[in-house]
């Protein structure tokens, strides 16, 4: 081998850089890019927000206005799509999207309705949250479950203290 | 589940020798998996013990990892890493320290290795290594107030303390040298670090290393924000470019303190991966060489070989670096019948790429001659300061960890573990070079013996209070973490070494009377990554300092 041999391959190979950004570059599938929230679909659950490492996501429980906001910060993302693994209603999409640069910091928001408490009347859960949970249970665990965890321990330890005759 | 005694490999043969020699003066002893040992002595003993460990057992020096175990015990732990090589065994030393003035014999006169991993615990901790040579600081940066020690569990990490106006760092050197500063910014360095080359005339005769400039606080934050499912990502971001050693190596620690058995499928997926990591950082260092010797057409073509790798590892994992892919127990994404052809046919052709690249670049007599005698690094000083990687490779010193200590699929298959013995520049590049056919013979391997099954443990529970550790060889050698769980799904202490942290020590010796303009591709040819050895502390060097100095004062000999 001669030191001409190097002239040799670039001949053959050619150029091979790209004219980025004019013209495109395809990223694979699975490719990890912008995460996709869909609103109609999410249960505020907060799956997502307990396993975002950077705190992307997080949640704001307003319990005077009555709802629950999930907060998604593109600035802080690490495009892991750990988010989508763990949503129970795949509501969270991961996108090839990955020209993502802006000035300023981008925050999507969902905001979710609080439902009250039928006995003490206070905010205490997501509706859809709820809802969810209620269809897969059967009709014996769903007794109670439109009261708060306060209300429902009041309520099962006075049905306690009455059934022991402690205080008859 | 694993018992917790489990005896193999070596771990006889290493109990029989500890018998023979230490009986006396060990108090405990504990077997925490496959070839790893935890022995406890008491710390007057420490010396005597490391003596007999370097000379008897042909122990290298790993690291020390310091733990704030006041909560557990009420006391401070110091755990000395040795890697008994032939015996297939890392072996933990540890000494319980007083939880009030904490102090140890330091062991720096008799492993060189350990000057660094003693004032770290120094700094970090607060305790007292008596009879240590250099009482300099080495991570915390000047002005940090004295007896503020941010690993100690009192220190909240958020916390930014006060930096005050004092100077700590003063550069050791003799009067007739000068001192030429080459960084934190310098073109030849790819992350700020600090070299003081002294220099006679044209020759090097001494170093002086500042670095930690880039801390960022890791170990703190995995101890306190992060679970242990989100340690991980933060752990690939330990390194721009090996990234998923680190990940690999958290999740082992702590799959190795839970004793979980990861599904075959998932080691194999993971070695795969780590050594295509491996390809694309060796073939990336091979054009760093070139650029740095002036070589800019063997730099774009070793380059342009490196990007259908990147593209590769794309496809597989969804990104081109910080592959997201492991778990505790596990990985997150397999690897398809269409992917595992895809990797057959892109190793032919980069292999075919590499050779031609490989014969030109040895046709070129001006980088082989740059090469070929400088930057020595003889074997007895490669011990001593427990080099890793193709650094010690390169010194005739046979050490590889995936020989060594096993670890994923390693076990299953065949691989040669190249070394020379000229202990120069040329050497670690012939290292790399041979290394590169290595991984892709090995992968040809994984991929023809990939089992199935399921990728990810289930029900991978994380008990409270159990320690583990791994190590694993990366592109630039032996990465090791170890993992004490703690409570509420948190790691207690994480301790990271990363393999540049044994490397840069042993500068000084390579870069001992070799020519000025030899210097940067010797302190390249540790294929030196920085922000891995710098991981553990945020701080601002220029908030609360008070006074500058000037580049031209810095270079005239500037003291404070």
């Amino acid at each position: 081998m001669s030191r001409l041999s190097w002239i040799k391959t670039a001949l053959e190979v050619g150029v091979v850089t790209k004219k980025y950004p004019f013209e495109r570059v395809e990223v694979p599938d699975g490719f990890r890019g912008l995460p996709i929230f869909d609103s109609g679909k999410c249960i505020g659950c907060t799956a997502c927000a307990n396993v975002c490492t950077p705190d992307a996501i997080k949640v704001v429980n307003d319990f005077t206005n009555g709802f629950r906001r999930i907060e998604y910060r593109l600035g802080k993302c690490i495009f892991c799509g750990r988010c989508a693994d763990v949503c129970p209603v795949s509501a969270i999409t991961i996108t090839k999207e990955f020209e993502l640069a802006y000035t300023g910091d981008v925050i999507n928001a969902i905001e979710i309705k609080f439902i009250k408490c039928v006995q003490c009347g206070q905010y205490y859960t997501v509706s859809r949250h709820l809802k969810h949970v209620s269809s897969k249970l059967n009709d014996e665990a769903l007794e109670g479950v439109d009261i708060c965890p306060d209300c429902r321990r009041r309520s099962n330890i006075n049905s306690l203290i009455h059934a022991s005759g402690v205080f008859r | 589940m694993r018992s917790n005694i489990i005896l193999g490999r070596g771990d006889l043969e290493v109990i029989e020798m500890l018998n023979k020699y230490l009986i006396d003066k060990i108090v405990g002893i504990r077997n925490v998996g496959d070839g790893k040992l935890i022995i406890d002595v008491k710390p007057n003993n420490l010396v005597d013990v490391v003596n007999v460990v370097t000379d008897k057992l042909g122990g290298i020096f790993v690291t020390i990892v310091g733990n704030d175990a006041r909560s557990i015990d009420n006391s401070f732990h110091n755990i000395y890493v040795f890697s008994l090589d032939s015996l297939k065994t890392y072996l933990l030393i540890r000494v319980k320290l007083d939880p009030e003035s904490p102090k140890i014999n330091s062991i720096t006169h008799i492993v060189k290795g350990a000057d660094w991993g003693e004032r770290e615990v120094r700094d970090l901790l607060g305790i007292n290594m008596v009879n240590h040579p250099d009482p300099r600081r080495l991570i915390l940066p000047d002005g940090w107030p004295e007896g503020i020690n941010p690993l100690k569990k009192e220190f909240a990490h958020s916390i930014r303390p006060e930096l005050n106006n004092s100077e700590c760092y003063v550069p050791l050197r003799s009067d007739d040298v000068v001192a030429l500063p080459y960084g934190p910014y310098h073109p030849l360095l790819h992350e700020p670090e600090y070299f003081e080359l002294h220099i006679k005339g044209e020759t090097v005769v001494g170093v002086e290393y500042r670095g930690f400039h880039v801390h960022r606080g890791i170990e703190k934050l995995g101890e306190s924000r992060l679970t242990y499912n989100q340690v991980p990502f933060v752990a690939e971001r330990i390194c721009g470019i090996c990234g998923f050693v680190h990940n690999v190596c958290y999740c082992q620690a702590i799959e190795n303190a839970a004793k979980i058995e990861v599904p075959e499928r998932a080691h194999y997926i993971r070695s795969i991966i780590l050594e295509i990591e491996r390809l694309h950082s060796h073939l990336l260092w091979l054009g760093v060489a070139c650029h740095i010797l002036g070589f800019d057409t063997g730099f774009m073509h070793a380059w342009r070989i490196r990007e259908p790798i990147m593209n590769l590892a794309e496809a597989l994992t969804g990104n081109r670096k910080n592959y997201g892919l492991n778990l505790v127990g596990g990985v997150r994404r397999d690897i398809n019948k269409d992917s595992s052809a895809r990797i057959s046919k892109l190793l032919k052709d980069i292999k075919h790429e590499y050779d031609r690249f490989i014969s030109s670049l040895t046709a070129v007599k001006e980088v082989i001659r740059r090469l070929e005698g400088s930057g020595l690094l003889p074997k007895p000083e490669a011990i001593s300061y427990g080099v890793v990687g193709p650094v010690a490779r390169g010194s005739a010193l046979k050490r590889d960890v995936r020989v060594d200590h096993p670890y994923a699929a390693y076990k299953d298959v065949s691989f040669k573990v190249p070394t020379y013995s000229e202990c120069d520049n040329m050497s670690r590049l012939m290292v790399r070079v041979d290394e590169v056919y290595e991984s892709i013979s090995i992968i040809e391997q994984l991929i023809d013996r990939l089992p199935g099954g399921s990728i990810l443990a289930e029900n991978a529970e994380v008990p409270e209070y159990r320690e583990g550790f791994s190590g694993i060889e990366a592109p630039r050698g032996e990465d090791f973490h170890y993992v004490l769980t703690g409570r509420f799904s948190k790691v207690y202490r994480w301790r990271v070494r990363a393999p540049t942290y044994n490397n840069i020590p042993a500068l000084k010796v390579m870069l001992h009377e070799v020519p000025l303009s030899d210097a940067p591709l010797t302190i390249a040819s540790i294929d030196p990554c920085f922000s891995c050895t710098d991981r553990l502390l945020v701080f601002d060097v220029d908030k609360g300092k008070k006074f500058k100095v000037s580049y031209k004062a810095l270079a005239s000999g500037w003291k404070p």
